[in-house]
């Protein structure tokens, strides 16, 4: 390690930098594609035919779609949509940064649906209808019974998702976002030592995904009260 | 959207179908060969050999931990580097390059390989202990055993996974563009830089991946229902 350290030398900054973007990346990715999957995750469980088939559709979008192809999508296709260049939207599409945000939040926002719908979908009924008889009103069964069951369902997909949107983010490099592998990337081509900046970028996705487990791990531990017991 | 760009003589449907076709071998090599690797992994992870079972469980870590990208550049580049220096001594200087194709298949196959072998164990588990005790009674040893009874019926467990697993791999292949192969999404940026039509060429690449996935998808549910007959379920 300390070799590798110093055999990046002066390129080290250079690397250090993409780690915060891919990290930055990542933070603002998940979130934003939670926000976006819940109104989704709702329609794909609802009554009414036509929201579920809305629902499922995005769900197989995503599903089918490569992430590249997702991204040129939104930074070479959008901006020749017409009208979109005198549009509100147009600040929000120039620069690249943003423009990945947005492709891997829509991205990972199909991906959350699936698994936050399920999750949803299989909370025990009778929990819900004990919870009603006992005079929770619909927003407090949601609160207090669906909502933990979910997150005790849904959290381990969750996990393996999140560890999907971090290692995605590299693909940012392909719209010159320079993340970690882009920042790898370079220093090869500067200094043509191959070894040193891919071990670097692969010690850092490890240690990040090695996080990311354990804090899934964690929020798994704090929502399974049965699991709490048994220790 | 003009669509007689896709045209095929005048327009770019040639180039096209050709990158095209470059994306179908590469997936299927690298589904091939994942799967292979996937059982292989499986059968030494469920084996006693202790040491030998951790060093695969580590390897699937590791691959399912690290960007596709990242495992692309190592192998394409790793192996021109180790070609250059086997080369050095007979006095070839310079860059050798491997071919991008069949890198990214040996890369992308690796991952496979990774989602492959969890799915493959989770299925051996999932055989019941029942049709195993009835070849043992019947003596038959454990390679006619495992080929004729264990196999076949982990295979029906493990479809819906392996199936899953293939529309995954079929949407990293675009990645391989990365180390110069042309492939379908690569044809398609350059036709949208040459015509200045980037939405027309992506959108025609999207809807190529999109009915390749719901192809798989629709064999997926085909076969799980045959399947299923044989299950029992």
């Amino acid at each position: 390690m300390p070799d590798l350290v110093a055999g990046l030398g002066p390129y080290l900054p250079l690397l250090l930098e993409g780690a915060r973007t891919t990290l930055l990346l990542f933070v603002l990715t998940l979130p934003i594609g939670f926000l976006i999957a819940l109104p989704f995750a709702f329609a794909r469980n609802a009554r009414n035919r036509a929201l579920r088939g809305l629902g499922h559709g995005f769900v197989l979008f995503f599903r089918g779609a490569p992430l590249l192809v997702v991204l040129f999508l939104v930074y070479y296709g959008l901006p020749q949509v017409p009208g979109i260049r005198q549009s509100v939207l147009w600040f929000l599409l120039r620069d690249p940064f943003t423009v990945a945000v947005i492709a891997l939040s829509l991205n990972s926002a199909g991906f959350q649906t699936h698994i936050i719908a399920g999750a949803l979908r299989n909370v025990p009924a009778n929990e819900v209808e004990a919870a009603r008889a006992a005079g929770f009103s619909r927003p407090q069964v949601f609160r207090f019974i669906v909502a933990p069951h979910a997150v005790r369902l849904g959290i381990r997909s969750f996990g393996n998702e999140a560890v999907f949107v971090l290692k995605g983010t590299a693909v940012v490099s392909f719209i010159t976002v320079r993340d970690l592998m882009g920042a790898a990337n370079q220093v090869y081509f500067r200094t043509f030592e191959l070894v040193p900046p891919l071990v670097f970028a692969a010690l850092v996705y490890l240690a990040a995904v090695f996080a990311v487990s354990r804090f899934v791990r964690l929020v798994e531990w704090h929502a399974t009260p049965q699991l709490r017991r048994a220790r | 959207m003009d669509l007689s760009l896709l045209a095929f003589g005048s327009g770019w449907g040639d180039a096209l179908a050709r990158g095209l076709l470059v994306t179908l071998a590469l997936a299927a090599a690298s589904v091939v060969l994942g799967t292979a690797l996937g059982l292989g992994g499986a059968l030494v992870a469920t084996s006693r050999r202790r040491t030998a079972a951790r060093l695969v469980g580590g390897y699937e870590v590791v691959m399912r931990s690290l960007p596709e990208l990242l495992v692309i550049f190592a192998v394409y580049y790793g192996f021109s580097f180790a070609l250059q220096a086997l080369l050095a001594p007979f006095g070839v200087d310079g860059f050798v390059a491997i071919d991008a194709f069949w890198a990214g298949v040996l890369a992308i196959g690796m991952v496979h390989g990774a989602y492959c072998s969890e799915v493959f164990r989770g299925a051996f588990a999932a055989v019941p202990a029942g049709p195993l005790e009835a070849a043992a009674a019947l003596g038959l040893r454990p390679l006619p055993t495992f080929v004729t009874v264990k196999l076949p019926l982990a295979l029906r467990f493990a479809l819906p996974g392996l199936m899953n697993l293939v529309v995954v791999t079929l949407k990293a292949t675009p990645l391989v563009a990365a180390v110069g192969l042309e492939d379908l999404l690569r044809v398609a940026g350059d036709a949208g830089k040459n015509t200045k039509h980037y939405l027309t060429f992506y959108l025609a690449a999207l809807a190529v991946y999109l009915v390749l996935a719901a192809a798989i998808w629709l064999v997926e549910g085909r076969i799980e229902r045959r399947a299923s007959k044989f299950l029992g379920a």
